[in-house]
């Protein structure tokens, strides 16, 4: 009995490293392809210039805790001659979320100024951050915000000329008077 | 001595107190007059004024500009207001106490109970209605440049506070230069040389080298760390309290200079230049 | 009662010793010459008494503060500085409404204080216009009424005839004297014009290098060195050498006969320096009335204290 005693305790000792791992895996966080990503809108009209804020639910419903991730807003020019900057548009693009327990949900807002008038497409990237998911691939990408931007002239030469003119007009007659008056207690 | 000597009286220390709280405003709403009333003051503004309106022409009859170019023109009108606000606003802190001894008006002025704390503070209140003027006619442009791109506010309190720190620091600058040099030509001659090193740095093609010893240095002068700030957010949409740091040197200049100013007053507001022990 | 004490005050720049161990008084109502050659240190006197520059050494008292309380000092006088320059863009009634505010007076009191000086130096008819407009003696004048804009107890004038014409020194000199008399404020005049000191001071006190010569009244300053005196002596012609032989009996006089002028002897002598009892030119006098020779006139001519001055200064040497 001792012999087969000691083989199933060498058998043991093999596989148990294997059955952790196992069990490990079998509790390893939710690839962030679980996760899930909707915008609380999926159309914006605006004007050039226009602020507008766009809030994103980003929920876990699997199972198991997710990784860290990172939240990347992105715009897209649909109109070929328009070339987008996304830095432009909004200054704080990337957002970190924690990890999310099961059935856990989060929130994220993203202040936009639309700074090019024209047809666009905003969107969410999730990636991987974690330890060892960064880098890694798949991406979860929400649905996109469908954004049109009415073009407006915002600065015109007529616009601007009674102030280029009134203003150094009325400051020249002050000078002027000044001057007269200086030479009036002369 | 002579036992006829008088302890001070009660009476005599509240006069003295009165005094120097009336004498600091009797000097700068004197030295306003002379500055605005009898002097350039008015000159400079309307020349400024000029050069305003000729940005904004140029900006305004460019039909390409699109929306970021203007936010950058607005940027860039404010930038300017700053530099040349700033410029007066030294040039005249820096004739405040030289030009006066040059002149042989100084010593009447030292006759006075007013303390020589009193009489700096009321000269740097004097120097900065300088840069008040200026950006009260910078306001118009920023309006009709920005009210398109919703701007407007942002950038007029943006040049109010951070104008007003780096004029400020530099007022003060500019009077204790004013103060140790042995004459107004070697006090505008600094003065004006050390504005061109705190300037030039934002006028490299493509800004400041990268690394962290050139951010060290933009940090570290007031008027780059402070024109940073002010494109961060009007041009970079920057959250406010996003690059505060940004305005640690402008305040430091403020402080250190404006303390050193106020505390060695006693000791450097004197009749010559430079002599110790006078 | 004594309004300026100054004990061995001294001020040095650098090597250079401006004032060296200076020790005065002066009373109210006192009008004090402060003489000098140039380069003396009456300049720095007045600054250190102003509070303008500090002592090196030294210690003073002015209308009775102790110089550790400057602010309380300027309170109560009133200077004229000697390279004063003026804001020419300022109206001369604007300058003096702004000091006086400068002196803690309301803006009704500092424009009544400036009309008052403006009219009693003068300058009423032309206070509104420029500084730069004004004459030198002119703008003498404002210094003047700027020095008396907080009614102060001592004045400080530092050669405020300069660069004046004889009818602008009157005029500011008649201006001290009232100072002194009618306010009873004591003033500190220092001027080059030794006949303005004779005129209006009742002190004198003569620096060289830095250090005081001589103090005391004119007489007393003047008694103070041995000085050249002469005078001219007319008798009748014919008691010409009784008058002689008289003269011959008091010592030290030197006789001359006047060019063409055989009735006039000009007698010179030397005055020694504080003699007590009858001078040398009384007893010349004495002499020739005791040889009952009536005298017909008699001049006499120095002691003066321009002389004095010269003379302790060897300004006048050669």
């Amino acid at each position: 009995m001792r012999p087969l005693f000691v083989l199933i305790g060498m058998l043991l000792a093999l596989t148990a490293p294997a059955g952790l791992a196992a069990s490990s895996a079998a509790a390893a966080p939710v690839a962030t392809e679980a996760v899930e990503v909707t915008f609380d809108r999926n159309r914006v009209r605006t004007a050039l210039g226009g602020r507008f804020t766009l809030e994103t639910k980003i929920v876990n419903p699997g199972g198991a805790q997710t990784d860290p991730i990172l939240a990347h807003l992105n715009v897209a020019s649909l109109t070929s001659e328009v070339y987008v900057d996304p830095e432009d548009w909004s200054a704080d693009r990337s957002k970190e979320v924690a990890r999310l327990r099961p059935g856990q949900s989060t929130s994220l807002s993203w202040d936009i100024q639309a700074v090019n008038a024209g047809s666009f497409d905003v969107y969410v990237v999730l990636l991987p951050n974690g330890p060892s998911t960064a880098g890694e691939g798949p991406l979860v990408v929400s649905p996109p915000v469908h954004l049109e931007v009415a073009g407006r002239r915002t600065l015109s030469p007529g616009g601007v000329m009674p102030v280029v003119i009134v203003v150094p007009v009325l400051l020249g007659l002050v000078a002027a008077a000044a001057r007269f008056r200086l030479r009036g207690t002369g | 001595m002579s036992t006829s000597v008088s302890a001070p009286s009660v009476e005599g220390t509240q006069r003295a107190t009165r005094i120097d709280a009336q004498g600091w405003r009797v000097v700068a709403g004197q030295e306003c007059r002379d500055l605005w009333v009898s002097g350039r003051g008015p000159f400079l503004i309307f020349g400024f004024s000029v050069l305003l309106s000729g940005v904004t022409y140029l900006a305004a009859t460019n039909l390409d500009i699109n929306f970021l170019e203007q936010r950058e023109a607005v940027n860039l009108t404010l930038q300017m207001a700053v530099a040349v606000g700033v410029l007066v606003t030294l040039v005249v802190s820096a004739d405040g106490l030289s030009g006066e001894r040059e002149r042989g008006t100084l010593e009447s002025l030292l006759l006075t109970p007013v303390s020589r704390r009193a009489i700096v503070t009321g000269k740097l209140v004097a120097a900065l209605s300088v840069w008040f003027v200026a950006f009260v006619v910078t306001v118009p442009y920023l309006w009709v440049l920005g009210r398109g791109v919703s701007i407007v506010v942002q950038a007029v309190l943006l040049g109010l506070l951070v104008g007003t720190l780096v004029a400020l620091g530099l007022a003060a600058l500019g009077l204790l230069i004013s103060a140790v040099s042995t004459s107004n030509k070697v006090s505008l001659a600094v003065s004006l040389f050390l504005l061109l090193a705190l300037f030039a740095p934002t006028q490299l093609p493509s800004g400041l080298p990268q690394g962290w010893f050139f951010d060290v240095l933009a940090r570290l002068n007031p008027v780059t760390a402070a024109l940073h700030y002010i494109s961060a957010v009007l041009v970079s949409g920057h959250a406010w309290t996003r690059d505060l740091s940004y305005l640690v040197s402008p305040i430091l200049t403020v402080v250190l200079a404006g303390g050193a100013l106020i505390v060695l007053a006693p000791r450097i507001v004197r009749l010559h230049a430079g002599v110790s022990g006078e | 009662m004594i309004t300026i004490e100054a004990q061995q005050l001294t001020k040095r720049f650098g090597a250079r010793t401006a004032v060296e161990e200076l020790s005065f008084t002066a009373r109210q109502g006192d009008v004090v010459g402060l003489l000098g050659p140039n380069g003396a240190g009456k300049t720095t006197t007045i600054r250190l008494l102003t509070t303008v520059l500090t002592p090196t050494s030294g210690e003073f008292s002015v209308a009775g503060i102790p110089s550790t309380r400057p602010n309380e000092i300027r309170r109560r006088v009133g200077v004229l500085p000697e390279s004063a320059g003026y804001p020419g863009h300022q109206t001369g009634r604007d300058y003096l409404r702004y000091h006086a505010r400068l002196f803690g007076l309301a803006r009704s009191d500092a424009e009544r204080v400036a009309e008052r000086l403006l009219t009693q130096v003068g300058l009423d008819e032309r206070a509104s216009s420029r500084i730069s407009t004004y004459s030198r003696g002119m703008r003498q004048r404002l210094g003047i009424a700027r020095a008396l804009v907080n009614d102060p107890t001592v004045v400080f004038l530092d050669e405020p005839t300069l660069g004046l014409d004889p009818a602008g020194q009157r005029q500011v000199l008649a201006l001290v004297r009232e100072t002194a008399q009618r306010r009873d404020a004591t003033v500190v005049l220092s001027t080059h014009t030794l006949p303005e000191v004779e005129e209006v001071c009742s002190t004198v006190l003569i620096l060289e290098k830095g250090r005081a010569l001589v103090s005391g009244t004119v007489s007393e300053v003047t008694r103070a060195v041995a000085v050249q005196t002469s005078g001219q002596l007319r008798v009748p012609i014919e008691l010409v050498d009784r008058a002689r032989q008289a003269l011959a009996s008091v010592p030290g006089v030197v006789l001359e006969v006047a060019d063409g002028r055989p009735d006039v002897l000009t007698i010179s002598l030397t005055e020694r320096p504080g003699g007590r009892g009858e001078t040398g030119m009384n007893a010349a006098l004495r002499a020739v009335l005791s040889a009952d020779v009536p005298v017909l006139s008699f001049e006499v001519e120095g002691a003066r204290l321009s002389d004095a001055f010269l003379t302790m200064t060897g300004e006048g040497a050669g």
